[in-house]
């Protein structure tokens, strides 16, 4: 039987991507961190915006969340096309690579988004590992 | 463990959230909507924080101001400055973070409709660290935020950064007494050792780590450090500076030891003179001549005094002795917080960022007592620098070491 594939940026893409941190990545790997993010995709393939956004208290992952239309305040914004989203989701381009070649777009303070990539970079490993469909 | 903030009853207290309000004030004034300082001397008055690299700070019209350095440096600065990492922001190479891109999301908000007066400071310098907004960051900015209207404002600035406070002059005290720490170690070094197996990078070395066992910061000084001077080098024509160098210390030469030390952005800066071994009969006739001038000089700050009366009454002293030829006709340099090292006052002369000769000393003023002494013919030169306070009668030496040109 074939592997199930989760659309990318559906409800049930987020909600998997919720399931398999929660049970990943524990408090004491997501170093205790209270933090929002959001990612913000556009040119996505129907030509609209949608965005993920993530909440983590104390290390646990509060709520992961597509949004479209108003968005939620964040403490890092990151803006890029789909593409490149669905590169690093694919596990083919790291987060830092795609911010220092231009085409991605950070809001928020850079000294604290550098200290905290280690443990996005791990969010997204585990997103690497869901198989989507994009 | 980073050093506690100070509080108003410590001796090095410095009011910033004053210093900004006092900016915002001069900003309505002239209709600036919105501030950014590039300069150096902006950033260690705005601050409290040495910023290395190529920084800024953007005040709004009322409320904190946030300034942006280079992202490896960004959280030592929000560390020893007063205000906090939200108000300290890191650029780099990445999208939304690169310098342009950061100065126009914090500028943007204060301009209604995109438009507005932005206070920039832009200007010449013979001071190469000086920080001026430089072509290419205006054209960017500009680009970014076309209908804004850019004017200088150092002038701002520099006016409210003249008169020193109470915080700033016990600051730059401090670092005059590291600085003599500094003489006094080079003093027991050549009596007490073989001078001649010492180069004056040594000389330089060996003040440096007794300056910065006292707490000096670091050898503050552009001209590379400690600048140390010995025979010929002490006479360069019209010279006065003079990064140390490889020479070897020899016996009969003039030696000139020229120290910076700093302490909180407080700068302390003086030069000690000697001959080596020995001295002959016209060497020390150089020396009274340039030791009588120094104390005629001090003697001569006061409030009201202007660096052409001053300078017109040293040379004609340096005329009545004979000196006059050797005598290198400028007396004073201008110093603030770490950054503002060279011109005295306003730019308000009649050379576009040069000192103006007329510019009339106030109290409370700080300016460094600047002389230089060079006879290239007789390979000798001594150099006198010491920071100055203009008090309300006459003026304070900072540095306490005492003036002699000592055969050693």
């Amino acid at each position: 039987m074939p592997e199930k594939k989760f659309e990318y940026l559906s409800k049930e893409w987020a909600d998997e991507v919720l399931r398999r941190c929660r049970k990943e990545l524990t408090p004491e790997k997501m170093k205790h961190i209270t933090s929002s993010m959001l990612t913000i995709n556009t040119r996505c393939p129907d030509g609209k915006t949608r965005a993920v956004f993530y909440s983590l208290k104390n290390g646990n992952i509060e709520s992961i969340s597509i949004v479209e239309g108003a968005l939620p305040k964040a403490e890092f914004t990151i803006t890029a096309d789909y593409d490149q989203f669905a590169r690093i989701s694919r596990g083919e381009l790291k987060a830092r690579a795609a911010l220092m070649s231009g085409k991605m777009m950070l809001k928020g303070n850079l000294v604290k988004a550098l200290t905290l990539s280690p443990t996005v970079d791990r969010l997204n490993e585990v997103i690497a590992t869901i198989p989507t469909e994009f | 463990m980073p050093e506690k903030k100070l509080t108003k009853e410590d001796l090095y207290f410095i009011d910033f959230p004053k210093r900004i309000k006092s900016i915002q004030k001069e900003m309505a004034k002239n209709n600036i909507d919105v501030y950014l300082g590039t300069r150096l001397r902006t950033l260690s008055w705005t601050l409290d924080a040495f910023c290395p690299w190529r920084s800024y700070i953007v005040i709004p019209p009322e409320g904190l101001p946030t300034a942006i350095t280079f992202v490896i440096d960004a959280a030592r600065v929000a560390d020893e400055s007063w205000l906090d990492q939200d108000h300290i922001l890191g650029y780099g190479p990445m999208g939304g973070q690169d310098q342009i891109s950061l100065l126009q999301m914090l500028i943007k908000p204060h301009l209604k409709s995109g438009k507005g007066i932005i206070g920039m400071e832009t200007g010449m310098g013979t001071y190469l660290p000086e920080g001026h907004l430089t072509l290419f960051e205006f054209v960017m900015l500009k680009a970014a935020l076309p209908k804004a209207t850019f004017k200088n404002a150092h002038i701002i600035v520099d006016k409210l950064s003249m008169i020193k406070d109470e915080g700033t002059i016990n600051r730059f005290r401090e670092a005059s007494r590291i600085v003599d720490i500094g003489h006094k170690a080079v003093y027991d070094a050549l009596k007490n050792s073989d001078f001649t197996e010492l180069t004056e990078t040594e000389i330089a070395g060996l003040a440096a780590y007794a300056m910065r066992k006292a707490g000096s910061e670091w050898e503050w000084s552009f001209t590379g450090g400690n600048e140390i001077a010995s025979g010929y080098r002490t006479g360069l024509a019209a010279g006065a500076c003079t990064p140390a160098t490889r020479k070897k210390l020899k016996i009969g030469e003039s030696l000139m030891v020229d120290l910076h030390a700093m302490f909180k952005c407080g700068l302390g800066d003086h030069s000690h003179n000697y001959f080596l071994g020995k001295a002959t009969r016209r060497q020390l006739w150089h020396a009274r001549n340039f030791v009588d001038l120094i104390n005629k000089v001090l003697g001569a700050y006061k409030p009201g005094i202007t660096p052409s009366r001053l300078a017109d009454e040293m040379l004609a002293f340096a005329e009545e002795r004979g000196f006059q030829d050797y005598l290198v006709p400028g007396f004073e340099h201008g110093i603030g917080m770490m950054g503002d090292e060279w011109r005295i006052g306003l730019n308000d002369g009649p050379f576009d960022y040069w000192t103006n000769p007329d510019h009339v000393y106030q109290k409370n003023e700080m300016l460094i007592c600047a002389v230089q002494y060079a006879c290239p013919e007789e390979n000798i030169g001594f150099r006198y620098e010491n920071p100055i306070l203009i008090t309300a009668k006459g003026c304070e030496a900072l540095s306490k070491f005492p003036l002699s040109i000592d055969v050693i």
